[in-house]
């Protein structure tokens, strides 16, 4: 778990080559990056390396274990397991990155404004960050889903809901620490108004530790997906998501690969993004670095 | 500052919170796309006028919006959060029945954590960068990485399919009957009431749901002990410590852990509203009759007052779990105290 004060804003500034000096001693950077774009392509080339259709049912082939045929086995419905786990990425990776760009977009935005007018707004502004910080996440986007109606769309939506807080108190920070800095003081004295400081000064300075930040984030809001779909608010149910087929594959509990292959799926994909957060915490830490 | 001074000003300050989460709570109730009433009453008591009209009137749903919140207010403060449509009893009743199995597998799970946490960072710590505290890293990571509904597939697979060395699913075996309830801790009451064979029941059905959640939790524990013990140890009085050849086993648990367990305690709060938010997962795999697995099946079966009774009751539980870690806190560090 990443916490946004251990992405400082030093970040952006560190040389390439010193860059990549650090990343080689870093090896687990590098694997979770392969890991990552591996996911990737799968997803993006299921259709060309699925053998099958992910909704193709064929009753004979039910609960097959692993094979030839059936790389992964087959479903309760004879659907090819490895095929749906393919799919399956073109519904989770897509969910969890929507979930990371909007709250940060959101996040951004209140957490600039809020740490750039300040006063009342930043108090009332907090105030409620800390009030979304009192839910436990996953049960208050259960509420918020449960609400709305079970869909992805949903499930995305309460979890933007529950989750732009942490964005808009880094960005909020990192705006405050920059109010005070000389390159500011300077746009101001040369006569810059306000909006121009906010909009052309300020926030392009905190793009990159969002970005940093919002990056590693990836693999929480995978996870926090994967939980709402596992309790059934999430995609319905004959969809290849991997927390739904998780759920399925439960009730055939010694069909072990309707529930072990895509579990592996999620905690391969959610830990590769962890083991980049750790990596560039250690490399951006300079208490860790030499 | 003298406690009794801390207290009240942290106790002001949790009064706006606890009345914001009211308000969460009530706005997202009435987001319901459906008709409130069709949402809250069960389908047998929608032909009933009479009904309807007294529901409409409990709840002042022909007032306006901040009338309607003020009424839910009230009725809260009375103890009142409505029926739940499921099981047709009061949410307070339900949450009475079911926050006890809860309670019982939060608490053996954060000891589970706790110990497997801090001891994973202290080797990890002193070990650094030795294989050791890779292996550390790599279990931390698997902590955080793995849903936890995998960890608890697998842990069910191998531990009480394969091994048979503990319970499966549930609180206690079929053929067992219930300890009396004094606490509504199957271990605690069985214990109590010297039934030694439910204890041990009761304690093998707990063992692999409180390592799941324990192991979820002890992955966040073991990285800040480890991050934090390795500050401390960089530091002058231990460099004293050591220059006075004092055992370096003494070294890193009496000066190093005593400091480095600060920011482990700080965040105890907050561990404490992940393990209850992760007990949704697990008590849903486990069939642990717990609050998790209500606010679960509510949450599925469109029961708006007991999801709500719920998220309320957590949230509750997590402003007072911070609020008794701030206490802690101010115990243990002087530097709070003088501030």
């Amino acid at each position: 778990m990443i916490t946004p004060a251990a992405t400082p804003s030093g970040a952006v500034t560190t040389r390439p080559r010193q860059r990549f000096r650090q990343l080689r001693r870093h090896p687990e950077v590098i694997v979770g990056l392969a890991v990552i774009v591996t996911w990737f392509l799968l997803a993006l080339f299921a259709p060309i390396l699925a053998p099958f259709e992910p909704l193709e049912q064929n009753i004979q082939q039910r609960l097959q274990p692993p094979g030839e045929t059936h790389r992964l086995g087959t479903d309760e419905l004879g659907r090819d397991v490895l095929s749906r786990v393919l799919y399956g990425g073109r519904i989770t990776i897509p969910a969890g990155l929507a979930v990371v760009v909007i709250n940060s977009i959101i996040g951004w935005l209140a957490g600039a404004v809020a740490g750039f007018v300040g006063g009342l707004w930043d108090e009332i502004m907090m105030r409620i960050a800390e009030l979304f910080m009192a839910f436990p996440t996953i049960i208050l986007a259960m509420a918020i889903t449960a609400a709305l109606g079970p869909e992805i769309r949903n499930a995305v939506l309460a979890l933007v809901i529950v989750r732009w807080t942490n964005y808009a108190r880094l960005t909020r920070g990192l705006i405050i620490e920059a109010k005070t800095k000389e390159y500011v003081e300077a746009a101001r004295s040369l006569g810059a108004k306000s909006p121009y400081l906010l909009f052309r000064t300020l926030l392009p300075n905190s793009v990159a530790p969002v970005v940093v930040y919002g990056s590693l984030d990836i693999g929480n809001a995978i996870l926090l997906f994967a939980g709402l779909s596992f309790l059934g608010l999430g995609p319905e149910p004959s969809s290849p998501e991997w927390g739904r087929m998780i759920s399925i594959g439960i009730h055939f509990f010694d069909q072990w690969w309707m529930w072990l292959f895509p579990g592996l799926s999620i905690a391969s994909l959610v830990m590769a993004f962890n083991f980049i957060g750790d990596g560039l915490r250690d490399m951006l830490d300079p208490r860790t670095r030499h | 500052m003298p406690l009794y001074r801390y207290i009240l000003r942290r106790v002001l300050f949790s009064i706006p919170l606890v009345l914001g989460i009211t308000v969460v709570a009530f706005l997202i109730a009435n987001a319901v796309p459906a008709d409130p009433i069709n949402a809250n009453l069960p389908q047998s008591a929608l032909n009933n006028e009479q009904l309807v009209a007294a529901f409409r009137e409990k709840w002042g749903l022909d007032q306006p919006l901040h009338v309607q919140y003020f009424t839910y207010l009230g009725n809260l403060l009375r103890g009142d959060m409505g029926v739940s449509i499921r099981t047709g009893k009061p949410v307070l009743e339900d949450i009475r029945q079911f926050l006890p199995a809860t309670m019982e597998l939060a608490t053996s799970a954060i000891v589970v954590g706790l110990l497997l946490g801090i001891g994973f960072g202290i080797v990890s710590a002193v070990w650094r960068s030795s294989p050791v505290d890779y292996l550390v890293r790599v279990f931390a990571l698997i902590g955080v990485s793995f849903p936890v509904f995998l960890l608890a597939l697998i842990g069910l697979s191998v531990l009480h399919a394969q091994l048979g060395w503990v319970a499966g699913p549930g609180r206690l075996s079929f053929l067992v009957t219930r300890p009396p309830e004094v606490t509504g801790l199957y271990t605690i009451d069985s214990l109590l009431a010297g039934q030694w064979s439910t204890l041990r029941d009761a304690a093998s059905h707990l063992v692999l749901p409180s390592l799941v959640l324990g192991l979820y939790v002890s992955g966040i524990i073991a990285r800040i002990t480890r991050s934090s013990l390795l500050e401390v140890l960089n530091t002058d009085y231990i460099r004293t410590a050591r220059a006075k050849g004092q055992l370096e086993v003494y070294i890193v648990l009496r000066h190093g852990l005593s400091n480095a367990l600060i920011p482990v305690v700080t965040l105890l709060g907050v561990l404490y509203g992940n393990l209850l938010a992760g007990a949704v997962l697990t008590e849903a795999i486990f069939a642990w009759p717990g609050i998790g697995r209500y606010a679960y099946r509510a949450a599925t079966s469109q029961d708006f007052p007991a999801i709500m009774g719920v998220s309320m009751l957590i949230a509750l539980i997590y402003v007072i779990a911070n609020f008794v870690v701030d206490l802690l806190y101010f115990l243990i560090d002087p530097r709070i105290r003088y501030s």
